[in-house]
């Protein structure tokens, strides 16, 4: 009886099996032979459109490209690319990566030159020099450009009869406390200004540019010099924002990220917000509040100090392992290409790493505030291209945050980061 | 010397798939991580054995000690809420009520809901400006202005300590449920004859008899809780000020950003904790003796 009945279970037990089977062998099956693995990561509608790209390419080349699809975050794309790269895949052969990281990628010796066929003349020459070249060997190009920008409400700075967007922090405050004041009689949930405050990455580059301006953060010769007055100074005002002027809600040191004060300011509850320039395109769309009546300017300065901006952006380069290193050039200079940079930029939003795109009839004809943004690139501060970037960046994060919440005074909270990261450089600087 | 005879080889080829599993994903990956931890292992530098140079760091580590202490006071406080709360739906769910089944089903729900999107569901609850808690307190009148929920250390450990409970605790019930199921009826009828009253039957028949079960919920959700990761990504991602970093997402990050030998080594800890707690538990609830 108990023999019978196993011998009755296991075949039915087999089609159960069968698409277990199915699936893990599938997912074995690598990608076509031959093809390029281009990794690219972001929103849907992001990738379709880099999906769109490759098709056309394909045609154009008739090099096979294969998209491997990341996530939207960008500690996970790191992550998703950090893995292959170590164990010295040969895929993915062509890749995005965030401004950030590329000092890890190249001292982990993980790009191909690209080769001094390529011309450099398009692009931004200081963006290249800081970020891309590493000893006179171009590593990776630009694809699309990032910086900090203020987003202010045209109409209440008109209607309260004041001229134009703050050039300075102080001019900032004043508007914003004023504008605060005067809209709160009718509504209670408005606030002067939103920025990125959560314990994340973009925390770090909103204090550069607080940090910056003040004349604090500068990274000479890679030596980071996080304990000083000017950046007291900087975290004391971060801290004074949401505290004592009460301009910025409680919230931004929780949950402030860049969607969160996007929301924030588009549905009409803020007079200022800083934010990268993805946000002009979604602030101005059909269903948003504050549609037509923005406008976009430099982040402001102290009365004797320049406006400093984080530069962001995505760069593209060729894996060291790759094993088809023409194609993928090919690849890379389709992606840099005029058009494609174009598309990327109209259909996206995306700002070019070309400077020529920025005089381009068409383009200015369809993005007018682009004219602006080139200087802000053009000066854009990149953050230290160092290896151990990221993990100086992990430290710094919850001290940073810890004085926004309360929780450190920013001498104290400045001192101990700078503490925490010497003991880390032990480890990674020794020999 | 017994040998292994034709049944007992039938035994083992049974149990070999599942051992095989168990050595490819739990052995492989726990051992791989535990050689790794023994090594500086970081991308843009020559791979170097360091022996224990990374559990060194790590005890010198502030950061470290910050992620330890938040990891066990989270054990220590959300682990002993859940498991009472456990046993409270489970006795509860073991009444005849109508309906027993689907409210058994309703009950299990948050259990079945991942717990990065439960991370996200409380998100949306504790959110400053359109969050439900906020708007619930201020239709009952019961703050002045909104509540900044995750922005004070206390704040933000007690709203994860909810979102926790809230998700988990349908598992402690269910196991606890199994177990008073097994608790002969005839029992509580003997204590009836004998005049106990109910609180009398619950600490003299259903508590000595659940014990073990007990022991196990509390070490499952123990192990569970040491290493808790998704939760705390999404809701807090560490913050405010790095107050709700656990063990789990401290290594993450270093694992994340290429040091793969020091992500290792606090993973290691965390599993030397998991392990020792488990040993512990087994020994004080002296299973062998009172199982059988």
């Amino acid at each position: 009886m108990n023999n019978c009945s196993l011998k009755v279970l296991m075949p039915k037990k087999i089609p159960l099996i069968f698409p277990i089977v199915a699936l893990l062998a599938l997912s074995c099956c690598g990608p076509k032979k031959n093809a390029v693995v281009f990794s690219v990561g972001g929103a849907p509608h992001s990738l379709a459109l880099w999906e769109q790209l490759i098709r056309d390419f394909e045609k154009e080349s008739g090099i096979p490209v294969e998209v491997l699809r990341q996530p939207t975050d960008t500690d996970q794309r790191r992550q998703g690319l950090i893995v292959p790269l170590n164990a010295g895949k040969s895929n993915p052969d062509v890749f995005l990566m965030d401004v950030a990281w590329l000092g890890l990628f190249v001292a982990s010796d993980w790009l191909e030159p690209l080769g001094s066929n390529v011309d450099q003349e398009p692009f931004f020459s200081r963006v290249l020099q800081m970020v891309d070249m590493h000893e006179g060997t171009l590593m990776a190009l630009p694809v699309y450009m990032d910086a900090g920008l203020l987003y202010y409400r045209k109409d209440l700075l008109e209607s309260f009869g004041l001229s134009g967007p703050p050039k300075t922090w102080n001019e900032l405050l004043a508007y914003a406390r004023t504008v605060q004041r005067k809209m709160r009689k009718t509504n209670p949930d408005f606030y002067g200004f939103v920025w990125q405050g959560a314990q994340y990455e973009g925390l770090i580059c909103n204090f550069l540019e607080f940090a910056g301006s003040e004349g604090g953060f500068t990274n000479q010769e890679n030596k980071i010099l996080l304990d000083s007055t000017e950046n007291r100074r900087a975290l004391a005002f971060m801290h004074d924002l949401i505290w004592t002027h009460e301009v910025s809600p409680p919230s931004t040191y929780t949950e402030m990220k860049e969607e969160e004060t996007r929301t924030f300011f588009q549905a009409g509850n803020v007079l200022f917000e800083r934010n990268w320039p993805y946000a002009w395109a979604l602030h101005q769309s059909p269903d948003s509040k504050v549609r037509g009546k923005i406008g976009v300017a430099p982040l402001p300065a102290p009365p004797d100090g320049e406006s400093v901006s984080t530069l962001g952006g995505w760069h593209i380069g060729i894996s060291k392992f790759s094993d088809i290193k023409p194609q993928a050039l090919k690849l890379v200079q389709f992606v840099t290409s005029c058009e494609t940079q174009k598309r990327l930029l109209l259909n996206l939003g995306l700002n070019p790493g070309r400077k020529d795109l920025y005089a381009d009839p068409e383009v200015l004809d369809k993005v007018p505030h682009l004219a602006q943004l080139r200087d802000v690139f053009q000066n854009a501060r990149p953050r230290p291209i160092l290896p151990y970037y990221t993990q100086i960046s992990e430290i710094a994060q919850p001290f940073i945050n810890g004085v926004l919440a309360g929780k450190y005074e920013p001498k104290d909270a400045l001192a101990a980061a700078q503490q925490e990261i010497a003991a880390l450089l032990k480890r990674y600087v020794t020999e | 010397m017994p040998t292994i005879e034709k049944e007992q080889w039938k035994a083992l080829g049974f149990v070999a798939p599942l051992l095989l599993f168990v050595v490819l994903l739990v052995l492989v990956p726990v051992l791989g991580t535990l050689a790794d931890s023994f090594f500086r292992d970081v991308t843009y530098l020559p791979k170097k054995f360091i022996g224990l140079g990374n559990f060194e760091q790590l005890l010198r580590d502030r950061g470290f000690w910050r992620a330890t202490r938040f990891t066990c006071l989270f054990v220590v406080v959300s682990v002993p809420l859940e498991v009472l709360l456990g046993i409270l739906i489970a006795l509860i769910l073991n009444e005849r009520l109508p309906l027993r089944g689907a409210i058994r089903a309703c009950v299990l729900i948050p259990w079945a809901i991942p717990a990065a999107v439960s991370g996200r569901i409380f998100e949306l609850v504790y959110n400053y400006s359109f969050g439900a808690a906020n708007y619930l307190f201020r239709v009952l009148h019961l703050t002045e202005g909104p509540i900044n929920w995750l922005g004070s250390e206390a704040g933000a450990f007690f709203a994860l300590v909810v979102a926790d409970t809230w998700k988990t605790t349908p598992f402690a019930a269910i196991i606890l449920l199994a177990g008073l199921s097994s608790i002969s009826e005839d029992l509580y009828a003997q204590a009836k004859i004998d005049r106990a009253s109910l609180i009398q039957r619950f600490w003299r028949v259903t508590l000595p008899l659940l014990k073990p079960v007990v022991v196990v919920t509390l070490l499952f959700r123990t192990i569970d809780a040491l290493r808790v990761f998704d939760l705390i990504f999404v809701l807090t991602g560490g913050g405010p000020g790095g107050a709700t970093t656990s063990l789990s997402l401290f290594g993450y990050d270093y694992f994340s950003a290429g040091d793969f030998g020091y992500g290792s080594a606090a993973s290691v800890v965390i599993f030397l904790l998991a392990f020792g707690l488990s040993i512990t538990y087994v020994k004080l609830a002296r299973f062998e003796r009172e199982v059988v």
